[in-house]
């Protein structure tokens, strides 16, 4: 897809977002999923823009998240920073364990990478959970109970009245995704695509790997981190269930829906992806079943995701040079 | 003490063992056909219920009738998830990011409905030998000895089915060239479908050694997967020999650290010396690039 077209696709989405509190504002549980989809969205565009166009397969962005959502609870009830100045300080400390994770995946390929990533994920329950988090004030086992809520010149969000909230996630989604639009639009996007294709040719060319992997790394996991510390301050309690395999599974979901490397696919998905998932809750047990099943079944059929689709659709009448 | 470290590098040698037949499966899947399978773990556990519902049946009272009817129904299963779900994808561009994403769906689905299916409670099942050798303050029993003897037995059967036999030679050829392989007639797509197929049969087998020690969850796959990834990246993708001694420094370490460090550990030791080694060795302690 060309840019002009993500950036009107982009730009459709998020003008029926921002009019949905219209409809639902009333009723609290739907903006809580709407809000818990805005977050999705961010998280897996992130994952995408590493996995889909940088091509490294990390699989530690839940890992990331859970960082900085616990950063950013530590940082504001530990040291009285504001939680709108915590949830940037999460986000940088994510990012410099982002750098720290890349240096050695810059040696690696394919499945190490995943396998050094996913090792991050592994090792963080045991470590938040352990003497270790223990003494950075992560609360064990029982995990953190009581985060302050966001606060922005004096006002306070609460989870009881969403509509503000909605449009404080909302913001950030929206900067986060143009952060994200401009970086495959500039040069920096045609890098990671070349480096994805060839690394050897992009490098003969003249190309960082060095420079651009380790960056889509730190830009990754700053906007993770960021995220997740919004996250934690949203819903005022973390504990380390989040590491779980569910939550991992439906980023997953997330992106096959959407579409791996088809940006604002993982947006989409994200809405399609949360809202179906709390449809098929009265299902218990069956819902991750089904779930997975639906992974299956939507690999095979829609490898591109829905914007696959929707290009395939399109593209019938042109030309197409890609297929 | 004599005693105690002889029981820790027992109880290694025996995980090292396992560890050693369920990592080469996942390196012969990645050596052959560059795929990697999410849903290694599940199959470990599909391979334990399978034996605890033959235990179910009631002419089924020994060991080796349970192998003789676990080892076709994993092979075929195997088999069928290959090519359903693996082959479809592989003339993508992109066919290795969507195979992990196929098989942690599978992974997923296959848990849960264990979850469903047996609940969630730990199932177990009997020992395959009784009775222990015991000298004093020592002591083995005869079914560690027996799981010991086993795995290495189903390598080493592995091995011959390599080097002997006329489809363990293409999984090898497919391995070196496979455009070279299918130049000379060797069918690519039923070697894929195969090698995927034995290597269920070894991690199911696997699961079913290692039932008997510790028990069968509907999660409890994940665990396996990780150690035997760790081992397959720590001797090398692709690399068999390399997994085996690989598999052996895993299982000891392991011991030695959950020993004397306590379990909690086990993960972190693991990942810093599989870090270390990555480091300096990014292919592995015997692995090749491409």
């Amino acid at each position: 897809m060309d840019h002009k077209r993500i950036t009107i696709l982009l730009a459709v989405i998020w003008a029926i977002v921002a009019l949905l509190p219209l409809f639902f504002g009333g009723t609290n549980f739907i903006m809580h999923i709407l809000i818990m989809c805005l977050i999705w969205s961010v998280v897996a565009s992130c994952w995408d823009l590493i996995m889909g166009f940088a091509g490294i397969f990390s699989f530690g962005q839940v890992a990331f998240f859970v960082m900085g959502s616990y950063a950013s609870a530590i940082i504001s009830g530990q040291f009285g920073i504001p939680p709108i100045f915590a949830v940037f300080i999460a986000g940088g400390i994510t990012a410099a364990i982002g750098i720290l994770v890349g240096l050695p995946c810059l040696k690696l390929k394919g499945a190490y990478i995943a396998l050094v990533t996913f090792a991050v994920h592994m090792i963080l329950e045991p470590v938040l959970k352990g003497d270790i988090g223990r003494a950075i004030g992560t609360g064990g086992t029982r995990g953190l109970l009581t985060i302050e809520p966001m606060t922005i010149f004096g006002y306070t969000f609460t989870t009881a009245s969403p509509v503000p909230y909605f449009y404080l996630f909302f913001l950030v989604a929206v900067v986060c995704s143009v952060i994200i639009l401009v970086v495959i639009k500039s040069h920096w996007g045609t890098a990671f695509l070349a480096l994805k294709d060839s690394q050897e040719f992009a490098i003969c060319l003249g190309v960082s790997a060095f420079k651009y992997k380790l960056m889509v790394f730190a830009l990754t996991s700053f906007l993770t981190g960021m995220m997740g510390g919004f996250y934690a301050h949203y819903v005022g309690m973390l504990s380390t269930r989040m590491l779980g395999i569910d939550l991992f599974v439906t980023l997953m979901v997330i992106l096959v829906i959407g579409g791996v490397g088809k940006f604002p696919g993982a947006v989409i998905g994200a809405f399609i992806t949360i809202v179906v998932n709390e449809l098929l809750s009265p299902l218990g047990p069956y819902r991750p079943i089904t779930m997975g099943a639906m992974v299956v079944v939507l690999v095979l059929l829609l490898p591109d995701g829905i914007v696959g689709l929707f290009e395939r659709l399109f593209s019938k009448n042109k030309h197409s040079i890609t297929h | 003490m004599i005693f105690e470290i002889a029981d820790v590098i027992i109880s290694g040698l025996i995980n090292g063992s396992v560890y050693a037949l369920m990592a080469v499966g996942l390196t012969l899947i990645y050596g052959v056909s560059k795929a990697f399978n999410f849903a290694y773990g599940s199959f470990y556990s599909l391979g334990g219920y399978i034996a605890f519902l033959l235990f179910g049946l009631s002419f089924i009272n020994n060991y080796f009738l349970v192998f003789l009817l676990a080892v076709p129904i994993l092979l075929v299963f195997g088999y069928f998830v290959e090519k359903a779900l693996v082959a479809p994808l592989r003339k993508r561009d992109d066919w290795e990011i969507k195979v992990m994403m196929i098989t942690l769906g599978l992974a997923l689905f296959l848990d849960n409905s264990f979850q469903v299916i047996f609940g969630s409670r730990m199932k177990s099942l009997p020992p395959f030998l009784e009775g222990s050798f015991e000298a004093g303050d020592f002591y083995l029993s005869h079914q560690d000895v027996g799981i010991f003897f086993l795995s290495i037995g189903g390598i080493l059967m592995f091995r011959w089915f390599l080097n002997n036999t006329r489809t363990g030679m293409s999984v090898r050829a497919v391995a070196q060239n496979p455009a070279g392989a299918q130049i000379v007639g060797i069918p690519k797509e039923f070697v894929f479908a195969a090698t995927f197929a034995i290597s269920t049969v070894m991690v199911g087998m696997g699961g079913i050694l290692l039932a008997q020690k510790y028990f069968i969850t509907p999660m409890g796959g994940w665990d396996i997967l990780v150690k035997a990834w760790v081992i397959t990246a720590f001797g090398g993708m692709g690399s068999i020999r390399g997994g085996l001694y690989a598999a052996f420094i895993v299982g000891m370490l392991e011991s030695f650290v959950g020993w004397y460090f306590g379990m909690t550990w086990t993960l972190i030791v693991l990942f810093a010396v599989l870090l270390t080694t990555l480091a300096v060795r990014p292919q592995g302690l015997m692995g090749k690039w491409g």
